[in-house]
Parts: C-alpha cells; sequence; structure tokens
C-alpha cells in the first residue's frame, strides 16, 4: 500500500488504513515537533493531536498533493499551540535534537545544541528543516506556506540568532 | 564602513552557500564583498558555523502513537445519510399513497408506520423504553 491508496481508503470509510499512514509518519512527525517544542512529550502530544486532525480533514485532502507536507501545516499548528499553553515559569525536560556523531568533537556538538535550544520555536523549525533536512527555500516555501523571499529573510535573522548564540556561548 | 545593502548582499551570499540562485551575479557578490571587511567576516563565521550544522542528523526518535489515536478515531461517527434520504422518500410515498381517495390497501398498509418506527429504533440501536436509571437515582437522592 502507498500513501495515496490509503487515503483513498480513509476516505472510503476504512479507518484501518490511516494506521498505515500514522506508523509512516509518526517518528518523522516527532523529531519535527520535538525539533520546535523540545521535549519529547509534548512532541508526541502535539503529534497524536496533528494525526487526529489530519483524520478529521483527510475526506477534504486534494490528493494530488503529498500527505506530509500537507499534515506538516497541521503538525506545527499543534506545537505552537502547545508551546502557547505552556507557562513561562514551567520548565520541560529538553530533548537534544542533533543525533550524536563521532565525528564531531563532543564539545561543538554541545555548543551548536546549545545554540539551537536558545533559538526560538520557530528559528529553530526553520533551521533544522534547512540544514539537518537539506530541504530547499522552494521546499521551505511550500511546507512553511511563506514566500521564497520571506524564506530567505527568516533564515538569514535565525542564522543570525543562533551565531550570536554560539559567541555567547564561548 | 558598510553600505546600505549589506544585509541583502548577505542573505545572497548565504543563499549561494546553500546552493540557491540570487538576483545578484557572483561579480556584484565579489565587488562587495572585497570591499566591505564587515560582511567578509560576518559570511565567514555564518559559513563555518552552519557547514558544520549541514553535516549533521536530526536524532531519531521511535514512537507508538497508533495505540493512542486509534481508539479517538473510533469514536469519530462517520453519519451515513443514505438510509434516512430513503426513508424520507418512502414516507413521502407513503403519504401520497394514503392521501388517494377512497383507497383501502388492507390491514399492511395500515401498520406500516409502526414498522418503520420500529425498524428506525433497530437501526439507531435505541431502546425506546429504556429508562435512565442514571436520572432516576439523581432524581431520589439529590
Amino acid at each position: 500500500m502507498d500513501d495515496a491508496a490509503a487515503i483513498e481508503k480513509v476516505q472510503n470509510g476504512e479507518r484501518e488504513a490511516f494506521r498505515y499512514l500514522v506508523e509512516s509518519y509518526q517518528n518523522q512527525a516527532v523529531v519535527h515537533a520535538v525539533a520546535i517544542l523540545r521535549n519529547r512529550e509534548d512532541a508526541e502530544d502535539a503529534a497524536q493531536d496533528a494525526f487526529i486532525d489530519a483524520f478529521r480533514a483527510l475526506k477534504n485532502f486534494d490528493k494530488t498533493r503529498r500527505f506530509y507536507p500537507w499534515f506538516y501545516v497541521l503538525l506545527r499548528n499543534r506545537c505552537y499551540k502547545t508551546a502557547a499553553k505552556r507557562h513561562e515559569t514551567e520548565t520541560v525536560e529538553e530533548m537534544e535534537i542533533i543525533a550524536p556523531q563521532t565525528g564531531l568533537p563532543r564539545e561543538e556538538q554541545i555548543a551548536l545544541e546549545a545554540a539551537l535550544a536558545r533559538l526560538s520555536g520557530e528559528d529553530r523549525e526553520i533551521i533544522t528543516l534547512k540544514y539537518l533536512d537539506g530541504l530547499s527555500y522552494d521546499e521551505l516555501s511550500r511546507l512553511l506556506e511563506i514566500p521564497r523571499g520571506t524564506v530567505m529573510s527568516r533564515l538569514f535573522y535565525a542564522r543570525r540568532a543562533m551565531q550570536a548564540n554560539l559567541e555567547k556561548k564561548l | 564602513m558598510r553600505k546600505e545593502n549589506c544585509e541583502e548582499i548577505l542573505m545572497a551570499l548565504m543563499a549561494v552557500f546553500d546552493g540557491e540562485t540570487t538576483e545578484y551575479t557572483p561579480e556584484q557578490l565579489n565587488a562587495h564583498t572585497a570591499n566591505c571587511a564587515g560582511c567578509r567576516a560576518e559570511i565567514d563565521e555564518l559559513q563555518n558555523t552552519f557547514a558544520l550544522l549541514k553535516n549533521q542528523e536530526r536524532r531519531e526518535q521511535n514512537v507508538n502513537l497508533w495505540s493512542s489515536i486509534e481508539p479517538q478515531i473510533e469514536t469519530e461517527k462517520q453519519t451515513n445519510w443514505r438510509p434516512f434520504a430513503f426513508l424520507g422518500v418512502f414516507l413521502v410515498v407513503y403519504k401520497l399513497l394514503e392521501m388517494i381517495p377512497a383507497s383501502d390497501f388492507g390491514f399492511v398498509f395500515k401498520i406500516v408506520p409502526l414498522v418503520v418506527v420500529i425498524a428506525l429504533f433497530v437501526f439507531l440501536k435505541e431502546n425506546p423504553f429504556r429508562i435512565n436509571t442514571e436520572l432516576v437515582w439523581r432524581n431520589e437522592y439529590e
């Protein structure tokens, strides 16, 4: 089964077919939610709610589109709602975003991780989509539903903020 | 001293670093950086940092969300209007037949509304004689 077949089955009332979509994208969704929320529990809740939103909205899904970019819009809405609900004083157990690698000295990885952690959710989202997922400006534009020029400027200010965070750390 | 379009040039330089096209030609970008020490310093720093980040990968997550999602979508009711539309048409036809003057279709015809009501309750899985014990309890003890 592929995404299109699963979506068609869900649209025809076969709820079990939705399992295929959840199992195909749940890890990716939580990874992306962690990049915005920095907390595993919140990320899982946001992803779960986004899948339920997707199930409800699938009947109007345009079959010419790919599932994940469409779903990502629902996911990030859920993430920002969760982030807004958090109280300023609330401390959350923060998750690391970058995979541990042998190629990079641990100190440098910690510095990058800390610089990412100090960014706003939106800046962290665009930086990780660009540099960890390797999306092009056009792909970012479609995914975040903003013009290409806005992608360029948002990336620019996010990079500056990250560079400033790195310098503060050093 | 930095020129007014330094931010635009830096954006364009980072776009080139990211493998994207910009409205500036390489000659324009080179000419600017050759004369702007501020841009040269900033672009070097940014490119060093993001070259490092470019080689990293996201930390993987392994989750199983289906077990929590399934019970929630099970409760999502999808209303099938077809049986209700059929019933509506059926009742209209019945009423029109009933209105024919001096017509007598016999006993079976007369009990059709009763059969329809029973069938409706069976279809909706509702017992019309069920007593809501929760309400009785509340009225007696509250």
